[in-house]
C-alpha cells in the first residue's frame, strides 16, 4: 500500500496530517472526541497513542463524549496504546521505522474492511530524555510526504501539551505541519520561532521561513536531517522564498544536506535570499550538489 | 650581513623567506628598485604578484608589458581592508606551493588613513609570523619622505631587514621588533563617535533584532543594497561570536562619520570575548569544517576596515564601511 497520490493535480485532498496545541484537560478532551468520534460514524478504525495520558483516562474521556467505546472495542475499531510500549519500545525512536509501520498499519485497516485509519499521537515525549527524540522534527518534516501524501485514508492528529513540551518546541514542531493548526480558542499560539520548517506542498522537499542563523539551529538540524533523508524520485526541493537571511554555518548544512543525497540528486533550492547568494560567492565549494534557481 | 639586491643573490639559493622593506622617494625611484625586484624574480623563474596601488601598479606594468608570470593586483582595491591580505598572500602562495615566490607589497601610502594604517602595519607584523617558513620573498615599498614619521618607525619595527637601494644592498634592521609587540603597538584606542549613539543589548534568540537594528539604520545612508547584505552578514558572524563565545551577549553600535571620502558607516560588537590568537580570521577557512574561524574571515571579507581589540574589559569588534 505504497502506491503513489498525486497531489499535484485534482482537488486538493482535506489535510490528513494536522496538530494541536493546548493546556488544560477540558481542550484535550475535546479536541480528542472532536477528531475521532467522526471517524468512527464513517466506519474508520481509530488509534490513540498516549505518552502522558493513562489510557484508561483517553477511553473515559472518548465514553464522556458519547462514544460507545466498549462496542468499538469489541470490533477492533478502536484501541489506545502507549509511545512506551509501542513505538518507542524497541529502541531510539526512528522515523524510517515509521513510516513503514504507517503504511502496514493503513493497509491492515482496509484490508480488516474499515473505510480508513485515524490516529492521535501525543508528542510529549520528546520533551524527555527518550533516545532519537530528537529526530522528532525530521520525522514530522518527512510523513507529509512519505506517509500522507501517499495514503489519503490515513489522517492523524499530533498533540502537544504546552505543560510539558517547552514552548519553543511546540512552536516548531507544530509549524512543521503544513494544515493549519486546530486552535483551542482563548489560547495564545507559541511565540513565531527563529526558523520554521514545513513540508513543501507540491513535491519532495521543504519550505523554510524566518532565518537560518544560530537561534534556529537546532531546526536547521532537523531540517537538513530530513532534507537528506527524505524520498524522492528526483531533486528534492527547498523554497527560500520567505527565508531572509542565511548565516555560513547555515549555508554549510544546506551544502551537507545536499551532498548526502544519493548520486544524480541535487537540493534545488528557489528564492534563496541574497545572502546565501554572497555566500556561495565567497565559498564557491558550497555549490556542491545545490541547483540555485 | 649584505647583499646584493639587485642580483639573485640577494636571497639564498631556493630563496627563503625574507621580508625587506623599502624606503623610496619618488616614482622613478620606485620604479627602478621594484622593477628591478620583479625582472630578476621572472628571469629565475619565480612566480610573482605585485601587490601596490593603482598609480605605481600601472606604471610598473607598463615596464614589463604584459608579462603573464605576475600577478598584477590593486593593493588600495584587494587590500582595502588590510584584515584581508594575508588570505590574499597564502592563496598565492598555495597556488604556487613549493615553489619559491616573489611578493611586492605597498600596504601603507601616502595619504592613507590613519584608522587603515594601523591594521596595514599590524600585516607587516604578522608576515614574518605566517611565512616564516615559506620560500617567499617579500619587498615591502614605502614612500618614506611623505608619510607621517610614527608610521615610519612601526613600519621600520615590522620589518626585519631594510633595502638600501642607493646602495644595492638589505641590511637587518636595527629597530625590528617581536610581531606580537608590534602587534600591540598598532592597536591604538578605537575612536568614538562625535555623538553618542544608542546601544542594542542581545543575547541568545536576538539576532533578527540585531539586523533588524543595522537595518534601520542603514535605511537614511547612502550604502548600496549589496554592501548592506555584506555588512548584515558580518554584524550576523560578529554577534553570533558573541553567543558562542563572549559569554553569549554582547552590546551592538551603528553610527556614520564624514571625512574618508564620501564618509563611512561603522557597526561595533562588544562582549565578554577574549583572542589571543592574531592570525584569527587571518586565512580562507574551510567553509564545510565543523570548527569555528570562518566568522572572522568572512568579516574581513566582507568589510572595508575592521579592527579588533581584545582585553581585560572584553573584545571590541568595529568594522567599517566606505560610503562611495
Amino acid at each position: 500500500m505504497t502506491g503513489g497520490t498525486d497531489t499535484r493535480s485534482g482537488p486538493a485532498p482535506a489535510p490528513n496530517h494536522i496538530c494541536a496545541w493546548y493546556s488544560d484537560d477540558r481542550t484535550w478532551a475535546s479536541l480528542v472526541s472532536g477528531f475521532l468520534a467522526p471517524a468512527l460514524e464513517r466506519g474508520e478504525r481509530l488509534y490513540y497513542f498516549a505518552d502522558a495520558t493513562d489510557p484508561d483516562a483517553v477511553l473515559s474521556a472518548l465514553a464522556d463524549q458519547g462514544m460507545d467505546v466498549r462496542r468499538a472495542r469489541a470490533q477492533g475499531r478502536l484501541d489506545v496504546f502507549t509511545a512506551d510500549d509501542t513505538y518507542l519500545a524497541s529502541g531510539p525512536f526512528d522515523p524510517d521505522a515509521m513510516v513503514g509501520q504507517w503504511h502496514d498499519a493503513t493497509a491492515q485497516a482496509l484490508a480488516d474492511g474499515c473505510t480508513g485509519l485515524r490516529a492521535i499521537g501525543e508528542m510529549s515525549w520528546c520533551a524527555r530524555d527518550v533516545p532519537g527524540a530528537d529526530r522528532l522534527l525530521e520525522y514530522e518534516l518527512r510523513i507529509h510526504g512519505e506517509v500522507f501524501a501517499k495514503l489519503p485514508r490515513l489522517s492523524a492528529l499530533c498533540l502537544y501539551d504546552r505543560r510539558l513540551i517547552p514552548d519553543a518546541d511546540t512552536a516548531v514542531l507544530t509549524g512543521a505541519h503544513r494544515a493549519v493548526p486546530v486552535a483551542p480558542s482563548g489560547e495564545a499560539p507559541p511565540a513565531r520561532p527563529p526558523l520554521r520548517a514545513l513540508p513543501h506542498p507540491h513535491a519532495p522537499g521543504l519550505v523554510l521561513e524566518g532565518a537560518l542563523d544560530h537561534d534556529g539551529r537546532g531546526t536547521t538540524r532537523g531540517a537538513v536531517a530530513a532534507l537528506s533523508r527524505m524520498a524522492a524520485d528526483g531533486d528534492v526541493e527547498l523554497d527560500l522564498s520567505e527565508l531572509d537571511f542565511v548565516d555560513v554555518v547555515g549555508a554549510g548544512m544546506l551544502s551537507e544536506a545536499a551532498r548526502a543525497l544519493p548520486a544524480g540528486r541535487s537540493l534545488r533550492i528557489s528564492g534563496a535570499p541574497a545572502t546565501l547568494h554572497r555566500l556561495l560567492g565567497l565559498f564557491p565549494e558550497l555549490r556542491a550538489g545545490l541547483k540555485v534557481v | 650581513m649584505t647583499t646584493s639586491l639587485l642580483t639573485d643573490r640577494v636571497l639564498p639559493p631556493g630563496e627563503s623567506f625574507a621580508h625587506p622593506a623599502l624606503s623610496y622617494r619618488d616614482e622613478p625611484d620606485f620604479l627602478r628598485t621594484v622593477g628591478a625586484f620583479v625582472r630578476d624574480g621572472l628571469e629565475a623563474g619565480r612566480p610573482v604578484l605585485v601587490l601596490v596601488p593603482r598609480p605605481r601598479l600601472e606604471a610598473l606594468r607598463d615596464r614589463f608589458g604584459g608579462d603573464d608570470g605576475v600577478v598584477w593586483t590593486d593593493m588600495a582595491e584587494a587590500g582595502r581592508n588590510p584584515g584581508r591580505v594575508l588570505s590574499l598572500l597564502a592563496g598565492f602562495t598555495a597556488r604556487h606551493a613549493g615553489r619559491p615566490v616573489r611578493i611586492v607589497m605597498e600596504p601603507i601610502w601616502p595619504g592613507r588613513h590613519r584608522a587603515e594604517t594601523g591594521e596595514a602595519a599590524r600585516l607587516e607584523a604578522l608576515v614574518n609570523v605566517a611565512f616564516a617558513d615559506r620560500p617567499a620573498s617579500f619587498l615591502c615599498a614605502y614612500q618614506e619622505p611623505a608619510l607621517p614619521r610614527e608610521v615610519v618607525a612601526l613600519v621600520r619595527r615590522a620589518h626585519p631587514s631594510l633595502l638600501d637601494a642607493d646602495a644595492g644592498r638589505v641590511r637587518e634592521s636595527a629597530e625590528y621588533t617581536d610581531p606580537l609587540a608590534v602587534c600591540a603597538q598598532c592597536a591604538t584606542p578605537l575612536e568614538e563617535p562625535a555623538e553618542p549613539v544608542p546601544a542594542l543589548a542581545y543575547a541568545d534568540g536576538d539576532l533578527a533584532a540585531v539586523r533588524a537594528f543595522v537595518s534601520e539604520r542603514l535605511a537614511g545612508t547612502a550604502l548600496a543594497p549589496s554592501r548592506r547584505t555584506d555588512l548584515v552578514l558580518a554584524v550576523t558572524e560578529a554577534a553570533t561570536n558573541s553567543l558562542r563565545h563572549g559569554g553569549g551577549r554582547g552590546a551592538l553600535r551603528l553610527w556614520t562619520t564624514r571625512g574618508e571620502g564620501a564618509g563611512r558607516v561603522h557597526v561595533e560588537t562588544r562582549d565578554a570575548g577574549r583572542l589571543d590568537d592574531p592570525l584569527a580570521g587571518c586565512f580562507r577557512p574551510d567553509p564545510a569544517a565543523a570548527s569555528g574561524g570562518r566568522g572572522l574571515w568572512m568579516i574581513n571579507e566582507l568589510c572595508d576596515l575592521v579592527r579588533i581589540r581584545s582585553s581585560a574589559d572584553g573584545l571590541v569588534l568595529r568594522m567599517s564601511m566606505d560610503l562611495r
